[in-house]
């Protein structure tokens, strides 16, 4: 038997050599990036995404646009009716598969199918949505890749940093803008810099408010002995998005300025923390106030207790018995809570909402949308996209509920006339029902709620600088 | 007399005659057959895990050190391809700073985990075994069918009822389960979460395998050893450790066996009770440290082909006990007194209802709550405080408190994934009890040969080998740019099958290895057809372990989730589904899903047992 397994142990090692040595030579022009450095994929992968761009200032070296791109370069010239109509000639009778991190695109699928129809009565559709669990999305879309022709039309996709590492500077998806969301935005498709969003969504700091304890300052969430209920850094990537924003110059900023309105006794206890992160912060190559964002982080991760998603984070927090805990939590779990004896939506508090608060208010990510660049209907991945991010419509299976908010100035105008989400705490007779359910929208969080917005290419060129510095923290564990 | 040498032409017919008479024999084409098929499905997800320990990933650790430092982690990247390779993974992972996060100490967990599991899992099971087959306790009947319970049910519903049980705004900052809500005492921290409740969770979940094979023994076991030690004024300790242990030894390494490698590949429980395993790290891993996370997998792996060749040698020096036959008719039982056989008995049934029936009560209630975990109800008694919404919502599921879902009557995914988990658990119990039956023949036919011997072993090696590490590589092996079977029933049928047909090839072998050659060779003169021979002789006389070789595989593929959870999304299959609806906090539905599962395992093992007299407890382990 000892022969055996030995034999067995060295033919793996020999086969993982020989598995290693003979690799498929058949290898797509944008994937050879991999030898190069990290800022001069990143350009070269912009000059490729940006098909516009390429057109006004041809290279002699630059690679071919791929089938997929060059449907998307069209594409963006066209509305979303004449997209609709080349979707039709593309795929009647075929079946759409689409992935995603929100299970919503299955939700959107039959609108957007209806809307075809409505051009073209004897149009049909096939789909099936797919929504990966485990950061497998990006697994899945990779061996997707290997394919000549892949199996997903079209996917919806969170976490910038990975989308950025993973997915965009690898060739894997492609970006479409939809020309009438550009208008919607002022701008021209091939203005547009970045990814497309779908929507951005908010998490944002809610208290418990059944006992006498009040929050006023974000610093207030990593004081000694407060532990805020998050989802960990580990299960859910953005969370940890969020804590590279930290230490870019606005939001390390925006810290900087809550810590100055915080009274002595408290700026005194935080201090020594700041002060020792000076070096830290100087070594990593942050701006003037990166020692606070790092302050922050290393407290916050140190104290926050981890929750495996945001849905018990939110049933929690509005128990009669959860007194003066506090969570960092999508906000658009509130729409799902009942009233009941020992639960009610009153015992929570947005603390951003509340009168003389100070400090960031959470923090937002986006779902962007994408066309892989195998996409086996990039025409009908493009009217997708276009229809969910250009009406109200497409966009009501995300609109429908709180907390998320369209890329698109018009369809956010029109959803909020539609679902009056700045009411949505209101009864019948205009009075406050549920305070904490008045969504005071996009506009106010960014502006004066102090959401953090994640930036992918910011994740992803610290992911391994400050993201190392914070896998070095030790988590809280209870006591 | 001279013999002439043998002429090449000689040679060739003795050659040809031999292959012939080797292939006269069915068992010898069947292990020829499944020692190649298995060789291939358990070698090759091997090499394609160890291949991605090497690669280096877009967008994760072993790509940005190669690129900032290509010094001191050299790459190679084969001419033409896009994919390099380099040993940053490995240097990387075993020497940076952040080693002692992301190996030694999920390492050490888990070694601890899986220890004190099997310490658990043998006490309890053993101590209960024993007191079922040689005391005179009563309720036996009663207790020994409730004891397996916790292994019927998904290994996490335990975690799960012991966080809503013991949890406490207090202790854990989250809000209070039963015990602190309603009888106001919080549990200490290292109650709560951690080794503690993660080793008894699985202790308790593992202890029925610990029960079937101890009290196999116990029950054909030879008092006269006992009663000899006995009458010889041995004293009872010394009885106990120089007897009865080294009897019941056997089944004690293969419940260290079945149990050690089982835990160490446990995801959901540490997961639940937050404690940090290999397992959980290899998926918080996964996002940028990719191939890091292929090396844990790699290490659960040896640790399983460990055990195994631990077992082998074990199994070699076990000779000095084969004076334990098992066939004397004489059991002596314990007498615990008049008072003590109820009162033990009472204390037993007691805990096999927090472990086997308060779960199952607690899920059905669990549907019923307004909110999940809200028990207004159970501290104001209004009715109001109670709802069907969760099973009967068929509309406006945006407006009642749905979170976007139809009741679970009609909920088109609960359902469409109950159909999935089905199918698969069909198709694997059929193909793995069918293979594995095979092999079970065949290996007792051909028991002194080596190649009999191989096939018996890598039939066995994946069940050791963890299960999340067993999905990792089977998802490495089939996501490539020939064949990407990700989200298919082909997939998880495929891993399904290569799991558990060490169930079945167990329970057979065991079985035929009783059965005495005679039978069949009465047959074989008869010149009866191999076919008919097996479904007129052997299959008849073995019904029972085979037809646990087929329930095993059914009833562990209904509720397995390391093994797929990355091999699939939810909504294929119900264990994906009910850890999706759990994850998300909607109680009331991975509450309904757990009372689907276990009311589907008890009605088919009910069903099965009546119509063939086979059950549970016959199969495991054999």
């Amino acid at each position: 038997m000892k022969k055996v397994l030995a034999l067995v142990l060295a033919l793996i090692m020999v086969l993982s050599v020989v598995a290693c040595g003979s690799q498929s030579t058949e290898t797509k022009p944008a994937e050879t990036k991999t030898e190069t450095k990290p800022a001069e994929t990143k350009t070269e992968t912009k000059t490729e995404t940006k098909t516009e761009e390429k057109k006004d200032e041809p290279k002699a070296d630059a690679a071919p646009l791929s089938l997929v791109q060059q449907v998307i370069k069209e594409a963006q010239g066209l509305t979303l009716e004449e997209l609709a109509k080349k979707a039709i000639e593309e795929s009647n009778g075929a079946t759409f598969y689409g992935v995603g991190n929100s299970s919503r695109g299955k939700s959107a699928l039959p609108k957007f199918i209806e809307y075809l129809q409505s051009l073209d009565a004897n149009y049909t559709l096939n789909f099936e949505w797919q929504q990966p669990k485990n950061n497998k999305i990006f697994d899945q879309l990779t061996a997707d890749s290997l394919k000549e022709k892949g199996t997903f039309a079209v996917t919806l996709i969170q976490d910038g940093n990975q989308i950025e590492s993973k997915m965009v500077r690898t060739g894997i998806l492609d970006t479409f803008v939809p020309l009438d969301w550009a208008k919607a935005n002022g701008i021209a498709p091939e203005d547009w810099k970045g990814y497309l969003p779908l929507q951005t969504l908010n998490k944002v700091f809610e208290y418990n408010c059944t006992g006498e304890k009040t929050f006023t300052n974000c610093w207030d969430f990593v004081a000694e002995g407060e532990h805020g209920l998050f989802m960990d850094i580990d299960s859910e990537i953005v969370g940890k998005n969020f804590l590279y924003m930290l230490t870019a110059d606005k939001y390390a900023g925006y810290l900087k300025d809550a810590f100055d309105k915080l009274d002595p006794a408290k700026q005194a206890a935080l201090q020594p923390v700041i002060d020792e992160l000076q070096e830290d912060a100087a070594d990593l190559g942050l701006g003037e106030n990166g020692a606070y964002g790092l302050a922050w982080i290393k407290l916050w991760v140190e104290s926050y207790a981890a929750v495996e998603d945001d849905g018990p984070i939110c049933n929690t927090l509005v128990q009669n018995s959860a007194t003066d805990q506090f969570g960092l939590l999508v906000y658009s779990k509130l729409r799902s809570v009942e009233e009941s004896d020992s639960v009610s939506k009153n015992n929570i508090k947005v603390a951003a909402y509340q009168d003389g608060y100070n400090g960031i208010g959470g923090y937002g990510y986006c779902h962007y949308m994408f066309v892989p660049d195998n996409s086996p209907l990039p025409w009908t991945a493009c009217a997708f996209i276009a229809y969910i991010t250009c009406t109200v419509d497409g966009f009501s299976a995300w609109g429908k509920d709180m907390g998320g908010y369209s890329s698109n100035p018009e369809v956010a105008k029109g959803t909020e006339e539609k679902y009056q989400h700045s009411k949505g705490g209101m009864n019948a007779a205009g009075e406050v029902e549920f305070e904490c359910k008045n969504d005071r929208g996009y506009d106010w969080w960014v502006n004066n709620g102090q959401l953090v917005i994640e930036d992918p290419e910011y994740c992803a060129n610290v992911a391994f600088t400050v993201g190392s510095w914070i896998e070095m923290l030790t988590k809280y564990k209870v006591k | 007399m001279q013999i002439a040498p043998p002429t090449r032409a000689m040679k060739r017919r003795i050659r040809r005659n031999k292959l012939k008479t080797f292939f006269s024999k069915p068992q010898n084409v069947i292990l020829l057959l499944l020692g190649i098929v298995l060789t291939i499905t358990t070698i090759a997800p091997i090499v394609a895990i160890t291949q991605d320990t090497f690669a280096i990933h877009a967008g994760t650790i072993d790509e940005n050190l190669t690129q900032r430092n290509p010094e001191k982690y050299p790459s190679y990247y084969p001419k033409g391809s896009n994919k390099g390779y380099s040993f940053a993974n490995y240097i990387d992972l075993f020497t940076s700073r952040l080693a002692k996060k992301n190996l030694w100490r999920p390492l050490g967990n888990t070694l601890l985990l899986s220890t004190i599991s099997c310490v658990v899992s043998i006490l309890f099971g053993g101590f209960f075994a024993f007191l079922v087959t040689r005391t005179n306790l009563k309720f036996r009947k009663y207790l020994s069918s409730i004891f397996i319970f916790p292994y019927i049910m998904p290994q996490w519903t335990l975690a799960v009822v012991w966080k809503n049980l013991f949890y406490s705004n207090a202790v854990t900052h989250s809000a209070d389960g039963l015990l602190a809500s309603v009888f106001k005492i919080t549990m200490p921290a290292w109650w709560c979460q951690g080794l503690f409740p993660s080793a008894m969770v699985l202790g308790l979940h593992y202890a029925p395998f610990a029960y079937i094979l101890i009290g196999g023994i116990f029950r054909n076991m030879d008092a006269n050893l006992e009663e000899a030690a006995t009458i010889l004024d041995t004293p009872r300790w010394k009885t106990m450790f120089r007897i009865t242990l080294p009897m019941i030894k056997p089944a004690i390494l293969s419940t260290v066996l079945l149990v050690f490698g089982s835990a160490m590949g446990s995801y959901p429980v540490p997961h639940y009770l937050n404690f940090e395993t290999l397992s959980t790290k290899y998926i918080s891993m996964n996002d940028k440290y990719s191939g890091e996370a292929s090396i844990l997998a790699i290490i659960m792996m040896v640790f399983g082909v460990a055990i195994l060749l631990a077992n082998q040698l074990t199994l070699k020096s076990r000779k000095s006990y084969t004076t334990v036959t098992g066939k004397s008719g004489q059991i002596s039982r314990f007498n615990l007194g008049n008072a003590g056989k109820y009162v033990i008995g009472a204390i037993f049934i007691v805990i096999t209802f927090f472990t086997s029936i308060y779960p199952i009560i607690s899920f059905a209630f669990e549907t019923f709550l307004p909110n999940p975990g809200d028990y207004s109800f159970l501290y104001t008694g209004n009715i109001a405080n109670l709802t069907t919404k969760w099973w009967i919502t068929a509309e406006n599921v945006t407006e009642n408190g749905m979170y976007g879902q139809f009741g679970m009557l009609y909920n088109k995914t609960i359902w469409h994934a109950y159909g999935g988990t089905m199918l698969v658990s069909v198709a694997c119990a059929l193909t793995a009890g069918t293979i594995g039956t095979l092999i079970g023949y065949a290996v007792s036919k051909n028991r002194r040969s080596k190649w009999a011997n191989y096939v018996n072993n890598i039939a066995f090696l994946p069940y050791l080998m963890p299960s999340i590490a067993v999905g990792v590589a089977f998802f490495i092996l089939f996501s490539n740019k020939y064949v990407n079977l990700f989200n298919t029933y082909w997939l998880l049928i495929i891993v399904g099958t290569v799991k558990y047909i060490p169930f079945a090839s167990r329970a057979s072998l065991n079985s035929m290895l009783q059965l005495s050659g005679e039978i069949e060779e009465a047959a074989i003169i008869q010149d009866i057809p191999w076919f008919k021979r097996m479904f007129r002789i052997i299959v008849p006389i073995q019904k029972s372990s085979i037809i646990s070789g087929y329930m095993l595989p059914f009833m562990t593929c209904l509720r397995e989730l390391s093994l797929f959870m990355l091999l699939c999304t939810q909504g294929y299959i119900l264990s994906t589904t009910l850890d999706y609806f759990d994850e998300m906090g909607l109680y009331a539905f991975s509450s309904g899903i757990n009372l689907i599962l276990v009311i589907t395992i008890l009605v088919f093992n009910t069903v099965v047992n009546k119509l063939t007299g086979a059950s549970l407890d016959e199969g495991i382990g054999g």
